[in-house]
């Protein structure tokens, strides 16, 4: 087997605030093979972009970061700061949501482009133009500032910032939160092919289940800082084992599948504070099914015997040890 | 049974006031700039306060020179030596906090007043009126304010009470801005809109929603014009107003200037005028920008 | 540059322009009932030199016929005769004109060079030895008059050192050729430079240190990093010509305060300029001199906000491209 793109391995990050100590991911393990899309899912809160941003060391420098990332068999957590930079972008680069301010405002959509390639000196023979075309903006756009784009432009425009270095693995970060249905179908059918034309790997995130069955080959699930159920796409989505996965799946409707719909009841209460975990399992409290022992054990990640590579956090399923 | 409720309702808001003042007294306490700041202008306040215990307010005539030395140096007798016709200067610098402190809060007063008014009307009137006041501040926002307040005290007079007037009618502008941006703001909010939706007055409105709302910023923001003032009033003084025989600091460094003490090198008479101007301008900047911080959690970390 | 943006700030200068002119008519015809009364020769007029006076100020008739004349004169330049040197005041101004712009153009552009540098460094590394350092030291300088700065440097550097000289323009009497009068100049200039970019230097560093603070948190700098972009880069490529924008505004309004700043420091160099004749205006009641001084002095500040407004505009695509 060839190494995979990406191996994250017990992966803790806590920031550093003045109230304290605040654990936003707690030994998270994932894998990403070449080719392969793994979507992560969760609410706000979960840690979901902290992980995303800690893939490339993009916290704050406060922060810290325990465990390892591999990146093609490298770890990012032990790299001098010029490898990291040299690793930024060329191996893999990061969707931004656009409805963000993540593009410059006082420079144009080209230059802030060219300057990824110019940066790790690679240039392309098409340039910016051929990126933009890529991307389905034309290659006028370049010389537009960021005020200029609407919502999905923009959108498309962070796309083909991400390409310019030819990465092989993207960290699409909620890149379909803020457009409106239609213009999120074209988004994610444009990441869909290009991943497809180039063999990417790439590392979706969202809080929308609904978008993960079109996208996604693996759908990891987290809550508080834990990854609690992973699986094959629409397998974990057809069939959720873990409770939290069960209501967020029945919040979302699944595109395509006429026999889901919108679940009238969501899910009651808010996901807990990371400065302040429940005992046990974090899940405990808004659980229909929770029993005594919730309360104590966090259970860890471990395969549900009959369905392949499905993997829960939840003491109703598994293998019990001992 | 009325004015029992009424009366809760004072005991609940006095509570809440004390809550807020110990609040914003244990942040102060744990904000070093703005402690020292607020420590700095204690200091110069007991100095004020002491001036009769430090020197005879006789010794500012000119008369009381008469028989001393012209720029002597310091001595046992005159701790901070004498100004050029023999008067004590530690004398003139005590009483001078005195008139420097006066002019700043005076002029302060004036500005937020004029500021406050200005920017509440500007804020919750709507149409013309807003406009036409937004077009005075703007005006008085560009008019370069030390020239003008220069010919307005060459026009009324020169005596402290006018200089201060003056710099409050020439530093509103700022302010009344700011207070303006607020009052937007706060108007949106759900409780001045339903005040306003059953039939409260403009004036209850203001007065008992909207002014406790700005109140903070308002102090924030004249803590801020003090310093301002006072160094105004320094360059006011030291380019030829004020009164000579009630010198504020800044009047003392022009007696200073004039009087070639810079050429003799006579440090005594132009270093102590000009530190205290330092000092009272930083304690009270310390003091405005912590305030900032405190009331406006936005400015966290600056 | 959009055009309408243009024209609107035109306009709106002129305006204010338009505005000053009023306000001063105002102020030394309405609030100063009898400007006469300032002039200290007066008691020795003769009724008829009283009666030429007056016409000659333009005190003649009502209110209404006062303002006309007025206007006219502001639109001739004719701004009357000094009451001090009874010379036209239009030429006893630019006369000290270029002195005072050279020595204010110079201080300002130091200022606005090295506070920004200094606000720059300190916002970015937040917190650091630099950052604390240079935020007292920028307060500090902040809260002292500049003239202050001046008498310290004439004290304890030219009266110590005897390196640079206590005052004035240029060496009386002497002659050292082209080149030689240059370097006297700025000579003589070295310490009144100093002085009011010392007084100036604590706000411009406060104002852009805030600025770039503010821009600290933005999204586009992760981005910027996530491209492998060097910190150095990061900061000089996005965060600063952002956190420029708002700092080009706030610096626009505070030069008003760099015009007091050169009053008083032409004063204590006893430098020749505007702002020495202005303190010689308020010892003497010059009323026509101050008059017209304040004219000068609000058209100048309207002028430096203009410009501030098309650097803006020239700093932010938002406005320069908006239709």
């Amino acid at each position: 087997m060839t190494t995979p793109v990406l191996q994250v391995s017990d992966l803790h990050v806590t920031y550093h605030a003045h109230s304290g100590a605040v654990p936003a991911v707690r030994g998270v393990d994932i894998e990403i093979s070449r080719g392969e899309t793994l979507g992560l899912a969760g609410e706000s809160g979960c840690g979901k972009s902290t992980l995303a941003m800690a893939l490339l060391r993009l916290v704050p420098p406060t922060t810290q970061i325990t465990g390892s990332i591999l990146l093609a068999g490298k770890d990012i957590l032990t790299m001098k700061p010029g490898e990291l930079r040299a690793v930024r972008w060329v191996q893999a680069s990061v969707v931004f949501q656009g409805a963000q301010h993540v593009l410059n405002p006082v420079r144009s959509i080209g230059r802030q482009i060219d300057e990824a390639t110019e940066t790790h000196g690679r240039t392309r023979a098409g340039g910016v133009a051929e990126l933009l075309e890529l991307v389905g903006l034309g290659a006028r756009r370049a010389n537009d500032y960021p005020h200029e784009l609407s919502g999905g432009q923009k959108q498309r425009a962070l796309i083909a910032m991400a390409l310019a270095c030819d990465p092989m693995l993207i960290i699409a970060d909620e890149p379909t939160t803020a457009l409106d249905v239609m213009i999120q179908a074209q988004i994610l059918q444009l990441l869909d092919e290009i991943k497809r034309e180039r063999g990417l790997s790439m590392l979706f995130i969202t809080h929308d289940l609904s978008v993960l069955s079109q996208i996604a080959d693996r759908v990891a699930i987290m809550y508080a800082g834990r990854v609690i159920e992973v699986g094959a796409g629409k397998d974990l989505l057809r069939d959720s084992k873990h409770p939290y996965s069960k209501a967020l799946a029945a919040s979302f409707p699944i595109i395509g599948e006429n026999t889901s719909r919108r679940h009238p009841q969501g899910l009651a209460g808010d996901p807990p504070s990371p400065i302040d975990l429940p005992s046990g399992c974090p899940f405990h409290p808004r659980c229909a099914v929770a029993v005594d022992q919730c309360r104590s054990i966090d259970i860890e990640l471990r395969s549900v015997g009959n369905a392949t590579n499905r993997r829960v956090a939840c003491v109703h399923f598994g293998v019990r040890d001992g | 049974m009325r004015e029992s409720g009424s009366t809760t309702v004072r005991a609940m808001t006095w509570a809440r006031r004390r809550r807020a003042f110990s609040r914003v007294w244990r942040e102060l306490r744990h904000d070093r700039p703005g402690f020292i700041g607020l420590l700095l202008l204690s200091g110069f306040g007991l100095f004020a306060l002491s001036a009769p215990l430090i020197a005879d307010r006789s010794s500012l005539l000119a008369a009381s020179g008469r028989n001393n030395p012209d720029l002597a140096a310091p001595s046992s007798k005159f701790l901070l030596g004498t100004d050029e016709i023999g008067r004590d200067v530690l004398a003139q610098l005590v009483w001078g906090s005195r008139v420097s402190l006066f002019i700043g809060l005076l002029a302060t007063v004036v500005a937020v007043v004029i500021g406050s008014l200005v920017g509440l009307a500007a804020g919750y009137a709507k149409g013309k009126i807003s406009a036409v006041l937004l077009a005075i501040d703007d005006f008085f926002l560009v008019v370069p304010f030390l020239p003008l307040a220069i010919v307005l005290a060459v026009i009324l007079g020169r005596s402290p009470t006018t200089l201060a007037i003056v710099i409050g009618f020439t530093s509103w502008a700022g302010s009344a801005r700011l207070i303006r941006a607020q009052v937007l703001t706060l108007s949106e909010r759900a409780y001045v809109e339903r005040a306003r939706a059953l039939g409260a007055g403009s004036w209850h409105v203001i007065v008992r929603h909207v002014l406790p709302g700005v109140a903070p910023l308002i102090i924030a923001n004249a803590t801020l014009i003090v310093p301002t003032a006072i160094l105004t009033e320094s360059t006011l003084s030291f380019l030829g107003f004020g009164d000579r025989l009630s010198p504020s600091w800044g009047k003392l460094l022009d007696g200073a200037q004039s009087s070639g003490s810079i050429t003799i090198n006579a440090w005594w008479y132009f270093l102590p005028p000009g530190l205290c101007i330092i000092g009272i301008v930083l304690a009270f900047t310390l003091l405005g920008r912590a305030l900032e911080r405190i009331f406006d959690p936005r400015l966290k970390g600056r | 540059m959009s055009r309408r943006y243009l024209l609107k700030k035109v306009i709106g200068a002129l305006l204010t322009l338009s505005g000053v002119v009023v306000f001063n008519f105002f102020l030394f015809r309405i609030i100063d009932r009898d400007p006469l009364a300032k002039y200290r020769g007066r008691s020795k007029l003769t009724l008829e030199q009283r009666e030429t006076m007056i016409r000659r100020m333009g005190l003649e008739g009502s209110k209404w016929d006062q303002f006309v004349v007025y206007v006219k004169s502001v639109f001739r330049l004719d701004f009357g005769r000094s009451f001090d040197s009874t010379q036209p005041v239009l030429g006893e101004i630019t006369a000290r004109l270029p002195a005072t712009l050279f020595l204010v153009g110079v201080s300002t552009l130091l200022t606005i060079c090295i506070g920004l540098y200094i606000g720059t460094k300190a916002g970015w590394r937040r917190g650091s030895r630099f950052d604390r350092t240079s935020t007292s030291a920028a307060m500090v300088l902040y809260s002292t008059p500049e003239f202050f700065f001046g008498m310290l440097l004439l004290a304890f550097v030219a009266g110590r050192t005897g390196w640079f000289p206590t005052g004035g323009l240029r060496s009386v009497g002497a002659n050292y050729g082209f080149v030689g009068n240059l370097l006297d100049r700025i000579h003589h200039l070295v310490l009144p430079v100093l002085t009011l970019t010392l007084g100036y230097l604590g706000s411009y560093a406060l104002i852009m240190r805030t600025s770039m603070i503010e821009t600290l948190g933005e999204d586009y700098l992760v981005t910027a990093r996530a491209k492998g972009l060097r910190d150095s880069e990061v900061m000089s490529r996005h965060a600063v010509p952002n956190a420029l924008l708002p700092s080009v505004s706030l610096i626009a309004i505070s030069c008003g305060f760099v015009i007091g700043g050169a009053i008083t420091t032409e004063t204590v160099f006893s430098y020749p300029g505007l702002g020495l004749a202005t303190a010689n205006a308020i010892r003497n009641n010059d009323l026509p001199m101050l008059q017209a001084l304040f004219l000068f002095a609000s058209a100048a500040v309207i002028l430096f906000n203009l410009v501030a407004d098309f650097v803006y505009a020239l700093l932010d695509p938002r406005v320069r491209r908006a239709e």
